[in-house]
């Protein structure tokens, strides 16, 4: 604890770096000066800096788009329906990485367990003539099962998540392309042999006829898991366990639980996605999701979650998601350069994660 | 050979004919496409296809054409692309957008569905694969707009017309070819197959077999795949020619192997006893044209883009308001051999 007097604390915490900002404000007591206000103002914007991106991008979307006898295309009902189901299933997935990587973690099995969910979830209801809800059940704990199997090998042999979720993108790609045979599988929907309820088939409908299903699955998704993550007395244990590991073994919350909780939540979010995916395509490849867990990752340091743990929201996690979506769909509108929107991308992850650092330090933590 | 993977698999689905891995010009000795194109003769137009010909047509009019990319990671489509936008100078009407799906059927779904929005004239696609892109191909066609699909097919029958190259037909052509030019007093030939699970490998080896038929005195010694790889082709070969010594030619389904067949021939001093004969012909520095000029194959044919039958459909659509256009136009092959191989590498430069 500093015993510096308050005001020049502060002064020193404006310029300082790491330990000695950290020092300068971790005093725990109420700040006062106006500077210290100013700062808090500051970190109230960088805290929703995803939610305010996504403004910006949605005002440049309604600006630069295209416009068809005075109609803002951008804006049509359809166009925005587009944007929400063109990142649902990442989404979906960055939605169960951000409670992995509030815990301190990291998933990167999560496009592959995509894949495996999709050819598990086809040939439920094809060859082994499973109903569509048992089949999305079965699906659905089989992600749980995954995510678990990875916390447990993580926990208890004491390997980062990064590797044991490595090793689990190989094993979930190499599951799915051996209960594929390696094949893509058609879905075609009815009830004879080898074809699956048409019930699945709602996946891929729009609600009268513009909102998509998958986009509903995904923003019903963010509501559960900001309210898990917000209000629970879960939620508040992986804030802990990701914000300081030792304090809160020490303070009896069971660390290993909540990690293994943490990486079920994400595998039961990329087989939901899996699902999806097998659903709005009529089609499941044992390929489907390659590189998703990178999107995923990306949205969820838009919306202003550490890398490093303790915070991050599942709102800004959506924003980010959606902020992505956006951004894709008016560069795309605009006829931009694809490779631009990669490097676009690029630049804004970056200034996210910047931010994010800047708002740390500002904070102590 | 990611591509040729997922080539095979769309072609499981159940779709004829699609294009292999890594491929070529079409362009080249377009000697009059009178000559070159086979057609069906089956046209559409009716309640069932809103799509199929333009509601707002004519001339002196600007055209949006939204070209949905299945992958600009490879090698063959980058050259479509690039073929594509080159020749639409020769449309000023035609304003082409290019969309790039990045191998992933989702990312292409929000391209056809972003084209929809812009209220594009004309869609072009090449469907990463068939049956997840159908759904929104066939609403933007039940729409109103005329779709062209471009070598690889979604499934039904919701699209305009549909352009590409046929397979057994490029691997007869080099059959017919080693038969008649060749090997014209017989010998034995070798073939180097693409990964056998894969379409493109199956029709090419199949169509080479009948045309190398024409001539009895040719007999195929050894037949084996090397999964489109120019490494495994290399020892696959090399083994073949110490077990056949008396190979006078060899036939690979593509360019990337027949180059391996160059590096065995080469490890084996055996460099110009025999003849190398490939597929793909792209006019890239890394492709076929370029090996053909510098003497590592001896010939190769061209897997078509078929952006000039495309782009000449659309202006019949939308410029001549067609009352009716092929469905179905088979692109030929077009053989490279060194006098053609340097012009049709300037063609694609230009």
């Amino acid at each position: 604890m500093s015993t510096q007097p308050m005001d020049s604390g502060m002064e020193t915490a404006e310029f300082a770096v790491g330990a000695e900002a950290l020092t300068a404000l971790d005093d725990g007591k109420p700040p006062a000066t106006a500077g210290t206000r100013k700062w808090l103002r500051f970190r109230f914007l960088i805290r929703f800096q995803s939610l305010l991106g996504l403004v910006l991008v949605l005002f440049g979307g309604i600006i630069f788009s295209p416009r068809r006898n005075g109609e803002i295309l951008f804006l049509s009902a359809d166009n925005l329906a587009n944007i929400v189901r063109s990142v649902s299933e990442t989404g979906i997935i960055a939605v169960g990485m951000t409670f992995v990587i509030i815990a301190g973690g990291i998933d990167l099995s999560v496009g592959a367990v995509l894949g495996l969910s999709g050819v598990l979830v086809a040939r439920l209801m094809i060859d082994w003539n499973y109903g569509t809800a048992l089949a999305i059940i079965i699906v659905l704990i089989a992600g749980l099962l995954f995510g678990v199997l990875q916390g447990l090998v993580s926990n208890y042999m004491r390997i980062q998540a990064f590797i044991v979720t490595l090793a689990g993108l190989q094993l979930a790609r190499g599951l799915a392309r051996f209960i594929s045979g390696d094949k893509f599988i058609n879905i075609s929907f009815g009830s004879g042999p080898k074809q699956a309820p048409s019930s699945f088939s709602v996946l891929g409908d729009r609600f009268g006829g513009v909102l998509p299903v998958s986009a509903l699955v995904f923003l019903g998704v963010g509501i559960i898991g900001s309210v898990v993550l917000n209000t629970t007395r879960f939620g508040r244990h992986v804030f802990a366990v990701g914000g300081n590991e030792r304090a809160a073994r020490l303070s009896g919350i069971n660390v290993r639980y909540v990690k293994i909780v943490t990486f079920a939540i994400c595998g039961i979010a990329a087989a939901l996605s899996g699902i999806l995916d097998a659903g709005q395509l009529a089609f499941a490849n044992p390929d489907s999701g390659t590189g998703y867990e990178l999107t995923a990752i990306a949205a969820v340091v838009i919306g202003g979650t550490s890398l490093f743990g303790g915070e991050g929201t599942v709102v800004g996690t959506l924003a980010g998601a959606l902020l992505l979506g956006s951004l894709n769909n008016i560069l795309q509108l605009n006829n931009i350069n694809s490779n631009l929107q990669l490097i676009v991308t690029a630049t804004i992850i970056v200034l996210a994660a910047a931010l994010q650092h800047l708002a740390s330090r500002r904070r102590g933590t | 050979m990611r591509s040729a993977l997922k080539e095979s698999r769309t072609n499981m689905t159940r779709h004829p004919a699609p294009r292999p891995l890594a491929l070529v010009t079409v362009g080249l000795l377009i000697l009059g496409c009178a000559a070159c194109t086979s057609a069906s003769g089956e046209t559409v137009g009716s309640a069932d296809h809103p799509g199929a010909l333009a509601k707002n047509c004519g001339t002196g009019k600007k055209f949006k054409i939204g070209f949905a990319q299945a992958n600009n990671a490879e090698p063959y489509r980058q050259h479509v692309n690039s073929e594509l936008k080159q020749l639409a100078k020769g449309y000023p009407d035609f304003d082409i957008t290019i969309a790039d799906g990045r191998g992933d059927s989702n990312k292409q779904i929000s391209d056809v569905e972003n084209f929809q929005t812009q209220q594009v004239d004309l869609l072009m696609i090449s469907p990463f694969e068939a049956q997840p892109l159908t759904p929104t191909v066939s609403q933007l066609y039940a729409k109103g707009t005329p779709v062209i699909e471009l070598d690889r097919q979604t499934t039904g029958d919701k699209y305009t017309a549909f352009v590409g190259g046929d397979n057994q037909a490029i691997g007869k052509a080099a059959g017919t070819y080693t038969a008649q030019k060749v090997l014209p007093n017989g010998g034995e030939v070798a073939i180097l197959e693409g990964l056998t699970s894969t379409t493109p490998a199956v029709q090419r080896t199949k169509g080479f077999t009948e045309g190398v038929a024409a001539n009895p005195k040719i007999k195929v010694v050894a037949v084996q795949p090397a999964d489109w790889l120019p490494d495994k082709a290399q020892t696959v070969f090399d083994a073949m020619l110490r077990a056949n010594p008396g190979i006078k030619a060899v036939y690979a389904n593509n360019d990337l192997m027949a180059n391996g067949a160059y590096l065995a021939l080469k490890g084996q001093n055996k460099v110009g006893d025999v003849a190398i004969i490939g597929t793909d012909g792209l006019p890239d520095e890394a492709g076929g044209d370029r090996a053909v000029i510098d003497g590592r194959m001896t010939a190769t044919f061209v897997y078509p883009t078929g952006a000039k039958e495309a782009l000449d459909l659309a202006k019949s659509i939308l410029v001549d308001c067609a009352k009716s256009v092929e469905r179905n136009t088979v692109v030929d092959t077009t053989l490279i051999t060194k006098d053609n191989a340097q012009a049709a590498i300037d063609k694609a430069r230009n």
